[in-house]
């Protein structure tokens, strides 16, 4: 199938209206938050049913052309972007809440669904649905399947993963499948479990059975300023050491809290340099002394001024200054970079010691605003991109920090994903034969390679070539790679088991990302 | 490492009446790594063994006429790392679920799984089945508090996936692969996990009623506040009695109580409010009595819970299944039950997970009496996994149920990780 029959398939399929194919609109696809690495698609269609997703893989299959999905194209690891060109295929239409179903804990919805629209939502119902990344407001349940996301309540109630219950998925060769429908322990192997954070290379989610919760009787917010970030951070390792289970944990630093501040009109003491927002739930009984115990807490280790939140409009003010602190950055930067790592929590207050002097050496701010409860860092580096080497200074802090983090035994990304952006750092955690098994993984669902090429892998480990280095393990002929029309190109020369640590060092000596 | 290849050791570790060509009892990740290895070799199948409290689960093996090797994993039983205030750990497969709580208490810390037979089952094998217990309606299972995982692969070698952190996205996670695995894609040699806090406080309201109805009347009140239960679990001993066909009635026995137990932890003002809360709303249900238990009654008393649901050393003419639903349907499916087992004349007892979805069904009857309860209830509900039953109703019965999605990929993923289906062959449902 030519490239012409193949987009007059998909006007038909889904109406012309709906096929984008004019290059300035394409340039809207051309990457998500992560704008590194931008390319375009071929032609994004944006259906509205399965059956429409359905027939267009199909067509793709038949033409060749790779397929990727994207929600409201809010991730920040270049998940969606279409590093090979081909069909995206986003879900903006498919937005419907289709079935509430309180007495099983469940909601059935359309992968479009805005995050926190459905929390909104469930709510009248007095229920939500507890991930809550940054990017709420915007992103969609679809993307938060695809890449796993986090948020702040993930330290009492666990990541995405943990509240879906079940998914449809169109399949490479265009078979739906349910892996669940909210029914305990599924028979067989944990499809739903593998599927959440494979980033839509193990097909399509069109639908997902997700788990609800009911509203906590009682939550209690408290803001605690601290006159340095060391003693915000050991607080943070006495509550967790202590055993309060807060439902959310979360810090800023002084240039967030300054830029929160002007934007939001907060009033928070310019002599603060670092904020804690600490969050408990659960009934009423016994809140108000587990709160007591953490403002007892905070003070004892330092802190100023000790803010409890009482209302819910006050909790909920306190709150925005958190989940709003990334607009707020456009005050402080041009440009900023957003990195994702993770450590062991009691390596907090070491890490964010060494992100000040990493910021000092490359002579760029750094903002820290972050998941502190679980050990779940995100500097932001404060840059203009045109602006001298300010680029490649702000990629090496970037770098330094992970290589750092992963040094005391932390990972790279704990809630963004590996995406495009770090899926050169993989071997820095992963050996190839740790590779070989995702691959495995990978070749069970997506065979041709047909569904998001060039994400996850490094470059020069990809899918087919460690599963080929996996058979050859078992003894069994490697035979021609299957890898058909889907490669990224340029990368046939690479073989399997490159010397890991090699390529991040060429990535760096090239001056930045791949 | 040690081989047994006397005729005793090895007949302890028969399978559904196959016995092993040896028993291997490495100490370490590698040297198990040898042994898989050797026995691809030697074109050996493999049958990891954690505490052996689950090896009655699952199909026969299927040996095409080879032998199989059995590694037992108790002699990986080290904390590999440990640093409390992270509130996680790795510790090796081989390690029991007492030994670990040891470790854990000191700290104050848990990871709260609730096995059956904690002196003996492991936490590999306990991670193979994908166990559960009462308190997943807090916690979730093993799936929820893993982080991280190293494997000896089909093919020998040492794999790994996640972290020792909380949080992580660096890369597909094999762990919720392998969970309930049952050991048919590698064998796990240690896992990493989050930790919770001991509660402060715990204690139990356990409420009785003469009713399954009534008993549902809590459990649906229960769902409608806003209480944070630990566990909700519904207890039945003697469901339906025997039934005698000459005078065509009961045999009568103490007439079935249906237990409803609420397992209230956290801050004492919390638990308080629970025990509190609880006997109000049972009342409300026509309770025959609630009764308060705490300190070694509470302790005591789930500990006795969550060994219900073991399936090791049964009696031969026993059947336990494992049903999984929506927990909106298993008022009905209990009722049909019960049902089932008084038309069917067999003995039955159950314990619930409520607020789940998740029944351990335990019946007592002869050969085909048991073959027909269990046909007449999975033609209601296709989701009955059978977890030990004598060999004549085993060979007769769907061991993992009737009714599997995606059992293609499932195909694909097993032929992909051992491809020569070395490991657990049979056993699984692919």
């Amino acid at each position: 199938m030519n490239m012409e029959s193949f987009i007059s398939s998909l006007q038909s399929l889904v109406g012309k209206q709906y096929v984008v194919l004019e290059k300035a609109a394409l340039m809207l696809y051309e990457a998500d938050g992560c704008v590194i690495t931008p390319h375009m698609p071929d032609v994004v269609i944006i259906p509205e049913t399965t059956e429409q997703i359905v027939a267009a893989v199909k067509l793709a299959r038949a033409a060749g052309v790779p397929v990727i999905a994207r929600g409201s194209g809010t991730g920040l690891s270049g998940g969606s972007t279409p590093i090979n060109g081909g069909l995206v295929i986003t879900t903006t239409r498919m937005t419907k809440i289709l079935e509430v179903d309180t007495r099983n804990n469940r909601v059935r919805v359309q992968p479009g669904v805005i995050n926190f629209e459905l929390s909104q939502y469930l709510g009248a119902y007095g229920y939500y649905f507890a991930p809550d990344p940054s990017s709420q407001k915007a992103c969609s349940i679809g993307g938060n399947i695809g890449m796993n996301s986090g948020g702040p309540h993930c330290v009492k109630y666990g990541v995405t993963a943990s509240h879906i219950m079940g998914v449809q998925m169109v399949l490479e060769d265009g078979s739906v499948l349910w892996t669940g429908d909210g029914a305990p322990d599924s028979i067989g192997y944990d499809l739903t479990g593998i599927t959440v954070g494979s980033a839509g290379s193990f097909g399509l989610v069109t639908e997902a059975w997700l788990r609800i919760m009911r509203l906590p009787e009682s939550v209690r917010v408290v803001l605690a300023l601290y006159p340095d970030i060391v003693s915000a951070a050991e607080t943070v390792s006495a509550i967790i050491a202590g055993g309060l289970l807060p439902s959310a944990l979360e810090m800023m630093d002084k240039l967030v809290i300054k830029a929160v501040n002007d934007a939001y009109k907060l009033g928070l003491p310019d002599s603060a340099y670092a904020a804690l927002i600490i969050e408990v739930d659960g009934v009423d009984d016994g809140l108000d002394d587990l709160m007591a115990e953490v403002v007892a807490l905070c003070r004892q280790k330092g802190a100023l001024e000790v803010r409890p939140a009482k209302t819910p409009e006050e909790q909920t003010r306190v709150w925005a200054a958190r989940k709003n602190a990334f607009g707020a950055m456009g005050r402080l930067a041009r440009s900023y970079y957003l990195v994702d790592t993770v450590v062991p929590r009691t390596k907090l207050p070491f890490l964010l010691d060494q992100v000040v002097k990493i910021s000092k050496k490359y002579d760029l701010p750094v903002a820290n605003v972050f998941h502190a409860g679980d050990g779940n860092l995100h500097p932001l580096v404060l840059y203009d991109k045109t602006r001298g080497d300010e680029d490649h200074r702000a990629h090496m802090i970037a770098y330094e920090v992970m290589k750092l983090c992963v040094e005391q035994g932390g990972v790279i990304s704990g809630e963004h994903g590996v995406g495009l952006e770090k899926k050169e750092y993989m071997p820095d955690l992963f050996t190839t034969d740790d590779l070989a098994a995702m691959a495995a993984l990978h070749q069970s669902f997506n065979a041709s390679g047909m569904f998001n090429p060039g994400k996850t892998f490094p470059t020069s480990q990809q899918p087919h070539d460690l599963v080929l280095h996996r058979r050859a393990a078992f003894g069994l002929p490697g035979g021609v790679p299957l890898r058909l029309s889907f490669a990224v190109d340029g990368e046939h020369e690479h073989t399997a088991g490159v010397a890991a640590n090699s390529v991040i060092d060429k990535v760096v000596a090239a001056g930045g990302w791949v | 490492m040690t081989v047994d290849a006397g005729a005793q050791q090895i007949t302890q570790y028969a399978i559904h009446g196959y016995a092993p060509v040896e028993v291997a009892n490495p100490a370490t990740a590698v040297e198990l790594g040898a042994v898989v290895s050797n026995a691809v070799k030697n074109d050996c199948a493999v049958v990891p063994w954690g505490g052996g409290t689950h090896q009655a689960l699952g199909k026969a093996l299927i040996l095409d006429g080879r032998d199989f090797v059995v590694i037992c994993t108790r002699g990986l039983n080290r904390v590999l790392n440990y640093t409390p205030d992270d509130m996680t750990i790795s510790v090796e497969a081989g390690m029991t679920w007492a030994e670990l709580d040891e470790i854990l208490k000191p700290n104050a810390q848990m990871l709260p799984m609730d096995v059956p037979l904690p002196e003996r089952s492991t936490i590999g094998g306990a991670f193979a089945v994908g166990a559960d217990g009462p308190r997943r309606l807090s916690w979730g299972t093993l799936r929820d508090m893993l982080i991280g995982i190293s494997v000896v692969e089909a093919s020998g070698r040492i794999t790994k996936s996640g972290g020792m952190t909380v949080k992580n996205v660096s890369g597909y996670d094999l762990g919720k692969l392998y969970h309930g695995s049952l050991g048919t894609l590698a064998v796990v040699t240690s896992t990493n996990f989050k930790l919770v806090p001991r509660p402060r406080a715990e204690a139990t309201a356990r409420c009785e009623f003469s009713t399954l109805d009534d008993a549902f009347h809590l459990i649906d009140a229960l769902h409608e506040t806003q209480l944070v239960p630990a566990a909700v679990e519904l207890v039945v001993e003697r469901a339906a009695r025997q039934w005698d066909a000459s005078t065509q009635s009961a045999i009568e026995a103490a007439p079935a109580r249906f237990q409803v137990a609420v397992r209230a932890e956290g801050l004492p003002g919390a638990v308080e409010r629970h025990i509190r809360d609880v006997p109000t709303l049972a009342h409300a249900a026509h309770a025959l009595e609630s009764t308060v238990l705490s300190g070694d009654d509470h302790k005591s008393y789930w500990a006795y819970v969550n060994d219900l649901s073991r399936i090791a050393d049964q009696p031969l003419d026993r059947l336990v299944l494992k049903l999984t639903c929506l927990p909106g349907q298993l008022q009905r499916l209990l009722a049909e039950s019960i049902r089932i087992a008084t038309l069917r004349q067999v003995l039955l007892s159950f314990n619930a997970r409520a607020g789940n979805g998740v029944a351990y069904l335990r019946l007592r009857g002869g050969h085909d009496a048991l073959i027909a309860f269990h046909r007449d209830l999975s033609q209601l509900h296709p989701r009955l996994t059978l977890m030990a039953a004598a060999r004549g109703v085993r060979s007769q019965v769907p061991i993992w149920g009737n009714q599997l999605a995606g059992l293609e990929v499932m195909q694909r993923i097993k032929h992909e990780f051992d491809p020569h289906n070395v490991l657990n062959p049979g056993r699984f449902v692919v």
